[in-house]
């Protein structure tokens, strides 16, 4: 990979972590009402995903673990910060919060509460993108507990029957919530299961963006060719614990590789004498743009009684 | 100029005319074009043969036959909902919601306010429903006020082919997602729709037949039997007013309230489940708009708080029926 690819995966991955960082700051200050679940160790798989994916054009979905993918993707920081601390201004006025950001006009289409409810959606998205033709693909992105969900394993299939042009990103960071998804998991993961309905898979390393965004290039090339599925399963770290603020009782987690450490790596390899200080540059112009999105959400009004009546009548409930 | 159809031809009838007039209507489910793969395959048009011969009009990027993956294929409809389709999805028998119970109720449902309603989600799920031809417990149950309890999903249960058809346009047409409940003993009823099909409103009742008794509310086929009952009665001087509830969600209560305060007396027929139901809701709603205006308790007519049995005789005890509906308006009228 070119310098310049490596300084871009660089600077947006201190974005999505100076992100978190602010998020899990705000919540121990008790400004985020909800417990959020921070992508602090996924920051790669955003990161690649966002260069490599036509903006607009192509639709992705998310679990509940999802800041770090709508803002790479394009959710505004301002609106995405404002709904995880409750706002007005927020992406869904306030009414969805952390684990339900949805977004219109963004590469990012819709995070979820439920584990693996988000794989039908994106399944819808790579219907779309077929059937009017736009040249779009979708992807998935769904956590290892997901895959024992009976609806990702019935997308799978769908996908693979009605030949959609859909990407099944699975994030292995080792646990589902607080267990151990090798003790949860029968056969040998993701890989296999979708190679057993003929979907091309590969494993990657998702600590590595250089690895990672070479297999996802590769992947999402093949799936537009191809008009059909295939999966990756990348292998991430949960640095932050299931949630914000969890204290990890049941003993996790392995190994904790931090990706920003990995990308900073190959900086220093092309570019030696530049990497620290382009390190530096980043890391300020992250914290300002970040500082900027929560002092906004903070300045917008906490959605109250009249936000819900207002949405709710929007809606048609 | 108007056609003589059965109801579910009229129901075809307006997924073609939706078809033809907007490209981005799809249509989902199992069997929809005809099965696949067999020999002699491809005619069937679902289980009930709503949606015969549209596969071959419109072709099988538009008509989809999905496996048997209730959960995925409606999760897929939403996704596609938001991002430029109509989806039409057909759920066999309403039973089987409950296998896609999480896109309906956490998904479908939600969408429109979680995103501070700024998506969109035009998809229509249609779905069978009803007893009385022994398909058993898991085949016919009603289970409309399911869906109708959960705020976001718009409920409607057409009784005539008119209103099969026009509803089933307007619920394409709205972007809000609509679940359509289509009763199997209705599908061979003939009646007359319009050659060019008009969309109606999908949150009115409607006056079927006007009295001054008492009032019957009734919806899918049970509106048939309201009407049977009311003309028996009407050889004993008993005038019933019959209204079509056609919706459940969002309930027309003020049609009903507005009859209730003319005739003072309401018995509420539903095939749904007798507790938490439809009927439980009607009498709760019209009690706070008509309370003063009842001169008897009000009459609930539901189905028995069993699962729906098999054997003919005693699928007949368990479902709602003129003789039952016929005791109810002599208790009122005594």
């Amino acid at each position: 990979m070119d310098s310049e690819k490596i300084k871009i995966g660089l600077e947006t991955m201190l974005l999505l972590r100076a992100f978190d960082d602010r998020v899990g700051e705000a919540r121990d200050d008790g400004l985020v009402p909800g417990l959020p679940h921070l992508s602090t160790g996924h920051e790669a798989v955003a990161a690649c995903l966002a260069d490599i994916l036509t903006p607009g054009l192509d639709k992705v979905t998310g679990s509940h673990r999802s800041h770090a993918l709508a803002l790479a993707l394009g959710v505004p920081a301002k609106a995405l910060m404002a709904e995880i601390m409750g706002r007005e201004d927020g992406t869904g006025c306030g009414m969805g919060g952390t684990q339900h950001i949805y977004s219109t006009g963004t590469t990012f289409l819709a995070s979820n509460g439920i584990v693996g409810a988000q794989v039908p959606i994106a399944a819808g998205a790579a219907l779309s993108a077929k059937t009017l033709g736009s040249g779009g693909i979708a992807v998935a992105v769904l956590g290892d507990g997901a895959i024992n969900q009976g609806s990702v394993l019935e997308t799978m299939n769908l996908a693979a029957v009605l030949r959609l042009p859909i990407l099944f990103m699975v994030e292995n960071n080792g646990v589902a919530q607080a267990s151990a998804t090798t003790k949860m998991t029968a056969g040998i993961g993701a890989v296999a299961r979708a190679r057993a309905l003929s979907i091309p898979a590969e494993s990657v390393d998702g600590c590595d963006y250089v690895a990672l965004h070479a297999l996802a290039a590769k992947m999402i090339a093949y799936i537009r060719l191809q008009n059909s599925p295939a999966l990756i399963e990348t292998s991430v770290s949960r640095m932050g614990g299931h949630y914000h603020g969890d204290k990890q009782t049941y003993g996790a987690s392995g190994s904790m590789r931090d990706p920003i450490t990995n990308i900073m790596g190959h900086l220093k390899s092309a570019l030696p004498d530049e990497a620290e200080d382009l390190y530096a540059a980043y890391r300020k112009s992250a914290s300002d743009r970040i500082e900027e999105a929560y002092q906004f959400a903070l300045s917008s009004s906490k959605a109250n009684a009249g936000t819900l009546n207002e949405i709710s009548r929007k809606a048609n409930l | 100029m108007s056609r003589n159809i059965t109801y579910a031809e009229a129901l075809g009838a307006a997924l073609r005319q939706a078809m033809q007039e907007d490209p981005s209507v799809i249509l989902l489910g199992e069997d929809i074009v005809g099965g696949q793969g067999l020999s002699g395959s491809g005619h069937l048009g679902g289980a009930f043969g709503v949606t015969k011969g549209l596969g071959g009009t419109f072709g099988l990027a538009r008509v989809i036959d999905t496996p048997i993956s209730e959960s995925a294929f409606t999760g897929m409809a939403l996704g596609a909902s938001m991002t430029g389709l109509r989806p039409v999805v057909e759920i066999m028998f309403n039973d089987f919601v409950t296998v896609c119970f999480d896109p309906i109720v956490n998904q479908i449902a939600k969408t429109r306010f979680l995103s501070g309603a700024k998506i969109k989600t035009p998809l229509v799920i249609r779905t069978t429903m009803g007893a009385g031809d022994s398909s058993g417990a898991m085949h016919s149950q009603s289970l409309a006020h399911l869906c109708a309890s959960i705020p976001g999903l718009k409920v409607v249960m057409p009784s005539t082919p008119d209103d099969a058809a026009s509803m089933l346009l307007a619920a394409i047409q709205s972007d809000d997602p609509v679940i359509f409940f289509e009763h199997k003993g209705l599908y061979g009823v003939g009646g007359n729709i319009p050659n060019v099909i008009k969309p109606s409103p999908l949150n009115k009742a409607k006056v079927l037949r006007g009295g001054s008794d008492m009032t019957i509310v009734a919806s899918g086929r049970m509106v048939g039997l309201a009407e049977q009952a009311a003309g028996a009665v009407e050889s004993d001087g008993i005038s019933c007013e019959v209204i079509d509830l056609r919706s459940i969600a969002p309930l027309d209560s003020e049609t009903i309230a507005l009859s209730v305060e003319k005739t003072g007396h309401l018995i509420i027929v539903d095939e749904g489940a007798a507790r938490f139901g439809v009927a439980s809701e009607i009498a709760a709603q019209v009690q706070r708009r008509a309370f003063g205006a009842l001169r008897s308790p009000v009459q609930m007519i539901a189905s028995s708080d069993t699962p729906v049995p098999y054997a003919p005789n005693a699928e007949a005890a368990y479902l709602p029926s003129e003789e039952k509906i016929i005791h109810s308006i002599k208790t009122v009228r005594d």
